[in-house]
């Protein structure tokens, strides 16, 4: 078991040596990297949106349910709905479930790819597949998945801020205040780097599961489960280190 | 000219490829046959690369496959068409994109250019009016073509075919041999095809080599196939009804 554990580790840093080998052709890299983007981020966007607006909707009710304490300003609500969604919620927990949803998208197009020879296609014709198909996939996701991160972190505000006004659980000046209160840039920093460790965690690793994916339609499945499994471990393990590394 | 020596391959213990020594001339459909499991598509993976010799030489003119370096290698990729077994069109690309891509990446011709081969490439395999369509869009045999017409976009000097009929009515199939074997002769191509149709094999088989557990066992033509004294042989080849009333004359 621990000879395969070392061999995936070594097959994956082969497999990342070829996805950063210099593109055959820059424009076709560009390209390619437009149509990712799209296909990566932008569609993710409304799924972001929609769980950021809940969620924190629901942090202010809960936050308010366990601060009722009224010698407690009410302030301290909306500041600390802020930061649970800086800190944790909009990278982590964002992406999380992008893992689910870039992590199977990615392996399934690479691993049907791969059983219906279409990668050798490519290596045959003499591109680098890796390069071609995976790089794209990686730049896109690691360099525009901290906007992820900051619009989730504006729509879960403005989704409490809904609740506020909604329930008045909390007088809305006073979330208002909150939310702008004892601001840190650096917990943004920290926050928008975790977001773009994890992506390109989820988009390189379910790229290499599907770029090995063998048994036809059953193993691309397997290897998409496979990668999503082992991302959302390895973004939780990541999330303990870069935390204490950041934050101690 | 391609040149096979003494090559031999295995996996996990188990030899899939004993021995074989070949040469496979230029403007001549020269095929692979044998029964499923022979070790035809191995010996296939190997001639274009895909797979590395246990031991033994694969030569394509002068130059060794063992001794190039990436570099060589990816050059000479440029000078192989393959056309897959499932035909292997990129699903995210249409027809015409299809057949441009490889031109994309390795000349420096304008989109106009490029287009206008392409179009000639699908004239070619006569393919026509179905520029914009998806791969999922067309028939077995249309994809094939298809597939036909990117292997031959950079006008390579070798063509490799795994299987092309696989999949395919007789109809069909036979277009499908018959273009294999006028675009190699048209482009003095060095074209290997693997198959274990009789139809094609006697309808373009120039050079022919049976592949038996792993063993080359008989080369000759499509015209020697059938009077050959190899028993081996005459089992593969007396499968086929046609060919079998001929053996037999019936």
């Amino acid at each position: 078991m621990i000879k395969k554990f070392l061999v995936s580790i070594g097959s994956y840093v082969l497999f990342l040596k070829n996805v950063f080998r210099k593109p055959e052709k820059w424009k076709i890299f560009w390209r390619q990297l437009i149509i990712e983007s799209d296909k990566l981020i932008l569609s993710s966007i409304i799924l972001v949106g929609v769980i950021s607006l809940f969620i924190g909707g629901v942090l202010v009710i809960q936050t308010a349910s366990n601060l009722e304490n009224p010698i407690i300003d009410k302030m301290y609500i909306g500041y600390m709905v802020r930061e649970s969604l800086i800190l944790e919620f909009c990278s982590t927990m964002v992406a999380l479930i992008l893992a689910g949803k870039m992590g199977s998208n990615i392996a399934s197009e690479i691993g049907s790819m791969r059983i219906t020879e279409q990668i050798d296609a490519m290596d045959m014709m003499g591109v680098n597949s890796a390069g071609f198909l995976v790089l794209p996939k990686v730049v896109a996701t690691t360099i525009l998945s901290p906007l992820l991160m900051l619009l989730s972190l504006a729509l879960g505000l403005v989704g409490g801020w809904v609740v506020v006004n909604a329930t008045q659980i909390i007088p809305p000046p006073s979330y208002i205040t909150g939310i702008k209160a004892f601001w840190n840039g650096f917990y943004v920093f920290y926050s928008c780097f975790k977001m773009s460790l994890f992506c390109f965690m989820i988009s390189s690793i379910a790229a290499f599961n599907g770029y090995y994916a063998k048994g036809g339609s059953l193993g691309v499945g397997r290897s998409s489960t496979k990668a999503i499994v082992i991302t959302s471990i390895l973004i939780l393990l990541a999330d303990l280190i870069v935390t204490q590394l950041m934050l101690y | 000219m391609i040149k096979v020596e003494h090559l031999y391959k295995g996996f996990d213990g188990v030899q899939v490829l004993k021995d074989i020594s070949v040469e496979y001339e230029a403007g001549k459909c020269n095929m692979i046959i044998g029964a499923s499991g022979s070790g035809k598509t191995v010996l296939l993976k190997n001639l274009i690369g895909l797979m590395t010799p246990d031991s033994g030489e694969i030569s394509y003119g002068d130059m060794k496959m063992s001794q190039m370096t990436d570099k060589e290698k990816k050059l000479l990729r440029q000078k192989i068409g393959i056309l897959f077994q499932g035909s292997a069109l990129f699903d995210f690309a249409t027809v015409i994109e299809n057949v441009m891509f490889p031109m994309e990446f390795f000349t420096d011709w304008s989109p106009a250019q490029r287009r206008e081969r392409a179009q000639f490439c699908l004239e070619k395999v006569n393919v026509i009016g179905s520029d914009k369509k998806f791969p999922n869009e067309l028939s077995g045999g249309m994809q094939k073509r298809v597939g036909i017409a990117r292997a031959i976009a950079l006008n390579p000097q070798f063509l490799f075919c795994d299987e092309p009929n696989s999949g395919l009515d007789p109809y069909t199939s036979i277009l499908i041999d018959q273009l294999i074997s006028d675009l190699t002769k048209e482009f003095n191509m060095t074209t290997v095809v693997n198959t274990h149709d009789m139809n094609s094999i006697l309808e373009i088989g120039d050079k022919i080599g049976f592949i038996h557990q792993g063993t080359l066992l008989w080369q000759g033509d499509k015209n020697s196939i059938l009077s050959t004294d190899c028993k081996e042989l005459r089992t593969f080849v007396c499968a086929n009804t046609l060919a079998r009333n001929i053996i037999e004359g019936k």
